[in-house]
């Protein structure tokens, strides 16, 4: 077994992109879950989600993979919290 | 009572111009100063800083940052720093800026920060000079904010606010795996909040934590960073604080 084949190996080299590449997403999760991979997270828009989803299926390729990434709400809030 | 927004990690650049805009347009009704906690854009240059600087720019209220790793990525944090304050942010680095909020003097200190960890899980200042330089590093961070909390008190400040982008408190962090706390924040900093005194640390960095913590001391702890958050700012009710003894006196 190679370390092409060992899915630790493989889930680093994702975040290593992520990190590296122009979007410089180190804010997912990669994680192993079972037999395959998680990557999960909130990103900053749509644009960045599908560029980590992307990138993703290319690193993972031959692993199965799911996705749980969000995209934060950019609106303001509905209410504040008291701290007196 | 005054009202602090706050948010860290934006990851702004081109490509996201105005996406934050609208909603800072309605701080002037819910807050008095806006405060960003760092990891302002993706790689810390300045093309990606006057992203930033056009969101915050003549916004009726002020706005305080501090940066973050990201803002460093490309050695640029001096001219990052520049364009943030060429459109009226005041970013601050181991020092301190106090505020007059309709009468209320609100002082303000902040550092980026770095890691190091936990108080029993943590680094310390031994072994190769890399790891006693990452260690020294925290510290010289955490003394400086210490430091610029002083001044605010000796300046008569009424509120005084802790503004980091790591994290002092391993609180806030939940749900970040345990491993990589070290490399989130350190104790040092909520060392140095709880010794030199403050009503509120604000931070950021921790984009899968929580928003709630306290330090040792009791003092409140939030992770404003915007995944935590999920909006564009969180705001914050706070009312100067009378220490009488050991009691707590509220006046705000």
């Amino acid at each position: 077994m190679t370390s092409i084949d060992l899915i630790e190996y493989r889930i680093e080299h994702l975040r290593e992109r992520l990190a590296g590449e122009e979007i410089a997403e180190l804010g997912v999760r990669v994680e192993a879950r079972g037999a395959g991979v998680l990557i999960r997270g909130s990103v900053s828009s749509g644009e960045c989600r599908a560029e980590v989803l992307r990138i993703t299926e290319e690193e993972l390729a031959g692993i199965p993979w799911r996705e749980d990434v969000t995209v934060c709400c950019p609106g303001p809030p509905d209410r504040s919290e008291e701290l007196s | 009572m005054i009202r602090v927004a706050a948010v860290g990690d934006i990851h702004l650049g081109p490509g996201s111009e105005g996406l934050l805009r609208p909603a800072f347009e309605t701080l002037e009704g819910c807050a008095d100063l806006l405060l960003l906690a760092g990891d302002l854009t993706r790689h810390g240059t300045p093309q990606e800083a006057h992203v930033v600087a056009e969101e915050v720019a003549r916004l009726p209220v002020p706005v305080i940052a501090v940066l973050g790793n990201h803002d460093y990525q490309s050695d640029r944090q001096t001219a990052v720093t520049r364009v943030l304050a060429e459109a009226g942010v005041r970013v601050l680095e181991g020092d301190g800026v106090l505020l007059d909020v309709d009468g209320t003097r609100v002082g303000i200190a902040g550092t980026k920060g770095f890691g190091g960890g936990f108080a029993g899980r943590c680094g310390s200042e031994f072994g190769e000079p890399e790891m006693k330089s990452f260690i020294r590093y925290t510290r010289r961070c955490a003394d400086d904010l210490a430091g610029a909390l002083r001044e605010l008190a000796e300046a008569g400040s009424d509120l005084r606010i802790a503004l980091t982008h790591f994290s002092p408190v391993a609180d806030t962090l939940a749900g970040e795996p345990p491993e990589i706390y070290p490399f989130l924040g350190s104790y040092l900093l909520a060392e140095a909040v709880d010794e030199a005194g403050a009503d509120l640390a604000v931070h950021g960095h921790a984009h899968l934590g929580t928003e709630h913590g306290t330090t040792a001391g009791g003092v409140r702890v939030r992770n404003v960073a915007m995944p935590v958050i999920d909006r564009a700012f969180a705001v914050y009710h706070l009312g100067a604080r009378e220490p009488i003894g050991d009691e707590v006196l509220h006046r705000g």
